[in-house]
């Protein structure tokens, strides 16, 4: 880790708020932006990171010798999905007995949505994988490592989000 | 085929991001407020239970013998007199901010003074109702803008600070102009009151690191200012060479970071990166060129010292060591690294003091790069036109 970036840590280990603020200047933007991807609300976004900042102060225990930052953006992945779970249970239920109906949510052709509104239809788990290997670059490895998944379930979410993004837009014909 | 929809995807991504265009304060002072003590709150209904029980002891005992309430008041003038200076805090040379959001404080005085055989000048800015949220930002001269207005105004001095209260007002013997022209705090002019937002610019003699210290009864923000000199009281993060005498047209080396350009939006694309020895210094060169349909500008830069060759990547974190034992971290807003840029992205000139430079980042806009150097240097920034550049030169033994 970088010693600046190292001694600033330490200084917020022992409880120095200024040294916090420094960390959430030099991580707070980013996460913002990623949990916003993810949770599709500016408002619940903001609560998103303030929870994962509220938690990181609180965890600082937790961090080990490394960068704060695929640290801070984990807090914020589970922050910004289990928000998004609690304030869309209706909407998850519904889906959950569509499922176990055996239907399945069509999209009329003449409704081809663009992209904004097709990642609207992804679920949290694939906006957090998308968020993170297409708006972050970070690897396939480092996003599993970051969302504590199998690289192999972080594959078939990036494949299962794609080819529906591809559906609702109606890119997948385009490029078949 | 399928690198196309990935590609737009990742352009609709990003866009969407920088809809989201800086972290709120509204947010930041949320956080703030969460990680306040609770210790004082958790026990505040003790204390009141306390206080009433104490109150009435010395009721009971001012019955019984008078002059206790002498004792009782001497105490309490004790405890309401205006706090100790905390702990002294480290000069810091780089932007700082505090304060507390959704006060309705009035700044009522301005005070400078002078502290010269401690090393600094001080400039006290009394509230009532509480310290309000305030930004205080370094610039590398002392001229300023009037809010508003868009006025121009200069300062006595060579460089200043730009303190920012929100939700604040002014009362209206809180004077204007100051001038105390002291070692380092030369000028303090009001540069803004509106919609609640006070504004002030403070000229100093030169680029100085600062410490604020935000205190209470009365609520008050003080402004350290080092002065010139003060070894004692600069915070830079290792020794750094003393400044050589000799000046020259280009301008003379500070051991302080350094900002500038301007991120107007449209982003700059970086085509050379040149890095050479000079009599005196290595130079840094970061040409741009504008994009097509834009006119050309410096992007918005600053370059940070640091007391290692270690980066951190942007956005990934992963560490980078470079050659050297410590570093320069550039960072430009508004520019990326144009799509035929053919250089290389890792120099290893081993120059006398540059010993690597090397791309960081380039993500939404904001492009980073390192440099390691062999030994903490002081640096001069010139910033040239036709074709736009950013040269860093950093002193040589």
């Amino acid at each position: 880790m970088d010693p600046t970036l190292g001694r600033v840590i330490e200084r917020w280990r022992a409880g120095d708020r200024e040294a916090f603020e420094e960390v959430m200047d030099r991580y707070g933007l980013q996460l913002l932006r990623t949990a916003r991807l993810i949770l599709r609300d500016p408002s619940l976004a903001e609560d998103a990171i303030q929870e994962t900042f509220l938690k990181a102060w609180q965890r600082i225990g937790s961090l080990r010798d490394e960068d704060p930052g695929p640290w801070l953006t984990r807090i914020a992945m589970n922050e910004s999905i289990s928000l998004y779970r609690r304030r869309h249970r209706f909407q998850t239920l519904t889906e959950r007995f569509g499922r176990l109906g055996g239907t399945r949510h069509e999209v009329p052709s003449e409704e081809r949505l663009d992209l904004a509104r097709a990642l609207d239809q992804l679920t949290p788990e694939q906006r957090a994988a998308v968020a993170l290997h297409y708006y972050q670059d970070l690897s396939v490895e480092e996003t599993a490592r970051i969302i504590r998944v199998p690289v192999d379930t972080v594959k078939s979410r990036l494949k299962t989000a794609l080819r529906r993004l591809r559906e609702v837009t109606g890119a997948g014909e385009a490029f078949a | 085929m399928s690198d196309d929809f990935e590609k737009k995807l990742r352009e609709h991504l990003h866009s969407e991001a920088q809809e989201t265009r800086e972290f709120p304060r509204r947010l930041r002072g949320r956080i703030r407020d969460g990680i306040a003590p609770r210790t004082r709150a958790g026990i505040a209904p003790q204390l009141a239970l306390a206080g009433a029980l104490v109150l009435v002891a010395v009721a009971v005992l001012a019955f019984r013998n008078p002059t206790i309430i002498s004792v009782v008041t001497t105490g309490i003038k004790q405890f309401v007199q205006p706090s100790p200076s905390p702990t002294p805090q480290p000069f810091l040379c780089r932007d700082q901010s505090g304060g507390s959001g959704g006060l309705t404080a009035t700044l009522t005085n301005i005070r400078p003074g002078s502290h010269a055989g401690d090393g600094y000048d001080r400039v006290v800015f009394d509230f009532n109702g509480g310290v309000p949220s305030w930004d205080l930002t370094r610039q590398e001269s002392a001229i300023f803008t009037r809010d508003a207005s868009g006025q121009q105004v200069t300062l006595d001095g060579s460089a200043g600070l730009k303190v920012v209260f929100r939700d604040a007002a002014l009362a209206g013997a809180v004077p204007t102009d100051v001038t105390p022209r002291f070692s380092s705090i030369r000028e303090i002019a009001q540069l803004g009151n509106f919609e609640r937002v006070v504004t002030y610019g403070i000229g100093l003699s030169s680029s100085q690191c600062v410490r604020v210290l935000p205190l209470s009864n009365p609520s008050r923000l003080a402004i350290d200012v080092a002065t010139s000199g003060s070894a004692s009281t600069t915070a830079a993060p290792t020794p750094l060479p003393t400044l050589s005498p000799s000046g020259t047209d280009l301008g003379a080396f500070s051991c302080v970071d350094h900002s500038g350009g301007a991120d107007n939006g449209l982003a700059m694309q970086l085509t050379v990166v040149r890095v050479a020895h000079q009599p005196g210094f290595d130079r840094i060169v970061f040409e741009f060129a504008p994009q097509p349909g834009s006119t050309a500008h410096l992007p918005a830069y600053t370059v940070s010292r640091q007391a290692s060759a270690q980066f951190v990547k942007d956005p990934s974190g992963q560490p980078v060591t470079m050659r050297g034992s410590s570093g320069l971290r550039i960072v430009f807003h508004g520019a990326s690294v144009s799509p035929t840029y053919t250089g290389s992205r890792d120099q290893t000139p081993s120059l006398p003091v540059v010993q690597e430079v090397e791309q960081l980042g380039d993500f939404e806009a904001v492009l980073s790069w390192g440099a390691g150097l062999s030994r903490a240097s002081c640096l001069r920034t010139l910033e040239l036109a036709n074709p736009t550049r950013l040269v860093i030169d950093v002193q040589t033994p």
